[in-house]
């Protein structure tokens, strides 16, 4: 480096404090590029190499100037030296300028020959600075050059060692730009893992609200019937649905009872009012009405009148039971547009006989004025079973994509080797498992069946209610046996 | 989700009027369905014949539209009759009961030839 060497400053030139709100504002930008106590970067250890280089000196540096120290973010020359402090003559003044400070022989500087060093071990009789400057005015810190014997530089010096500030500030934008990018990343981040977060919340409040739901609306176990052996299933589409689908076992006092399953036109909240509705509308007809057609009645006519409904309904199958003499049961059901019932007993070839109870007429209940519903009456001997199930049974896909039907399903019942009401819910259970998609809907399962009970004793009679399984998870199992 | 379906009135008679039906009906066109024949019983044809030879698919909220539209024809002292029902649709109507309210046959022209004993008496 040589040229016409710059002419040596007179004084002020050298501040030794400066103004308080320009000091804070100040720190406030050297915050903002948060760089102070950050880890030797390569762009910054370059700047103070090529320093060195350039003017020939033997300590290049590129400082930070925090509140209360000299934070050097590169140094090259000078080992093991991370920081120094504030003291005025060098690093520290040259921050309170708007250009570079040249100071060709520190001893004859009043304010710089008292640094520490100068005074210290490293001797320093030459320093030049230039200021890292921001866009808007405020000075972070310095590259600096030291070099143990005075010398003089010209102005073209100082004016590359001025560029070499602004590639420091260069290099200090990118890395804020850099370090924003992945703050908002990091944001963004924990923005979506509390959406999701919150998400899950939301679906496990959701799927305890209709597990609870659906638990009001089937009984919460099956009675126990003397002489009956009753099993059930119910399984919802979506844990987080109601399900239309019904079902009930209940006493008619005496020795009679009363059984119905049915679907609810709809799923969620709505068909859920109506499958309520529904429910104890055929409890309390069946206290009134002795004939099941009757029963189907009143509930036609209370879905219909209830407003609230709209154009609400359901497919319904009504029975009654009553201890049938010289064993088993008499049973009358009602049909209201749904799926035949089916009737099993052994056959004589060795096979289930298997007969569908389709009382013909019988309409969808809720849907019109006047609707007509028929009923059969049989006898449910001991030995015999009977299977009630909603269309998510029938409609069920087969792995070639048809539906299992009304006929699938009494090919099924008709290979079972007993129509005990448990194996019968066990093993169309097993079935529905069985299909590759599953059912794709709301499945409920009732069966009844009149054990081949020993003569001997009529109160010893054998008689189950079993629940398989509860809506939802189809886990849950409660075993009554008496 | 489908947007396809269309409703062409392809003759109309006196209060009676037959509607072709094309495409699918489900839980997203039952509604135009519903809405489209309530219009053309508003306009005075309260017996409706709804010809399904061009629908492809109906599910329960089809079903549904056709229950809405038969209470519709029926509080209007009219009726709703099908003409060429798919077969899945044909079973829940045998299987509700609702075959013997909402009368079905093969073609719109076999459904008007029936229509004396297929129109209910006046309310």
């Amino acid at each position: 480096m040589s040229g016409t060497p710059e002419a040596s400053p007179g004084e002020p030139r050298l501040r030794r404090v400066p103004p308080a709100e320009v000091e804070a504002a100040r720190m406030e930008a050297v915050r903002r590029y948060d760089i102070l106590d950050t880890p030797p970067d390569g762009a910054f250890d370059r700047v103070a190499a090529m320093a060195a280089r350039l003017f020939d000196v033997p300590v290049a540096s590129v400082t930070i100037v925090d509140a209360d120290r000299i934070w050097f973010k590169a140094v090259h020359g000078l080992e093991g030296v991370a920081q120094i402090g504030r003291d005025p003559g060098l690093c520290g003044s040259a921050i309170l300028r708007d250009d570079a400070l040249v100071i060709p022989d520190t001893l004859s500087d009043p304010t710089a020959r008292t640094n520490p060093l100068v005074t210290g071990p490293l001797g320093v009789r030459f320093y030049a600075a230039a200021p890292i400057i921001t866009a808007d005015g405020h000075r972070l810190g310095t590259v600096n050059i030291l070099d143990t014997t005075p010398r003089l530089i010209t102005e073209a010096d100082t004016e590359t060692l001025a560029d070499l500030a602004a590639v420091v500030l260069d290099a200090m934008e990118l890395r804020l730009s850099g370090l924003r990018l992945l703050r908002e990343e990091q944001e963004r981040r924990k923005a979506e893992e509390a959406a999701r977060t919150r998400a899950e919340r939301d679906t496990e409040a959701i799927t305890a609200f209709a597990t609870t739901l659906q638990r009001t609306l089937l009984p919460p176990a099956l009675p126990t019937v003397p002489g009956l052996e009753l099993a059930c299933h119910y399984q919802t589409d979506s844990p987080r649905d109601v399900g239309g689908d019904f079902y009930d076992v209940f006493s008619l006092g005496g020795q009679r009872w009363a059984f119905f399953l049915g679907d609810v036109c709809g799923k969620g909240a709505e068909a859920a009012a109506v499958t309520s509705l529904t429910r104890y509308t055929l409890r309390a007809a069946a206290q009134h009405h002795d004939d099941p057609t009757e029963v189907l009645n009143a509930l036609n006519s209370a879905l219909l009148l209830d407003p609230s409904m709209g154009s609400r309904y359901c497919t319904c199958v009504f029975g009654t039971l009553q201890p049938a003499p010289g064993g088993g049961f008499t049973v009358t059901v009602a049909m209201g547009g749904h799926p035949p019932a089916f009737h099993l007993q052994h056959g004589d070839d060795g096979a289930m006989a298997v007969n569908g109870i389709r009382p013909s007429g019988g309409m969808l209940v809720g849907a019109l004025e006047g609707a007509r519903f028929a009923s059969h009456t049989f006898h449910l001997a001991p030995g015999h079973g009977l299977l009630l199930y909603t269309d998510g049974l029938t409609e069920a896909r087969l792995p070639d994509g048809t539906m299992l039907g009304e006929e699938g399903v009494a090919a099924f019942l008709t290979t079972r080797t007993t129509p005990d009401a448990g194996r019968l819910i066990e093993d169309t259970i097993a079935l529905i498992m069985d299909l590759p998609t599953g059912t794709g809907d709301d499945v409920a399962l009732l069966a009844l069946s009149v054990p081949l009970a020993p003569a001997t004793d009529q109160t010893a009679a054998a008689s189950t209610a079993r629940t398989l399984a509860t809506p939802g998870a189809g886990a849950a199992r409660a075993d009554q046996e008496r | 989700m489908t947007d396809d379906l269309t409703l062409t009135t392809t003759h109309t008679d006196g209060h009676l009027a037959a509607l072709h039906v094309r495409g699918e009906i489900d839980i997203h066109t039952a509604p135009a369905l519903r809405t489209g024949a309530l219009d053309v019983i508003a306009r005075g044809h309260p017996h409706l014949i709804l010809d399904l030879t061009g629908v492809t698919f109906c599910d329960s909220s089809g079903f549904n539209a056709l229950i809405g539209v038969m209470r519709c024809t029926m509080a209007a002292n009219g009726s709703l009759t099908l003409a060429a029902v798919p077969d899945r649709l044909s079973r829940m109507l045998d299987l509700t009961g609702l075959s013997t309210v909402m009368p079905s046959y093969p073609s719109t022209e076999a459904a008007m030839n029936a229509r004396p004993t297929a129109t209910p008496e006046p309310a």
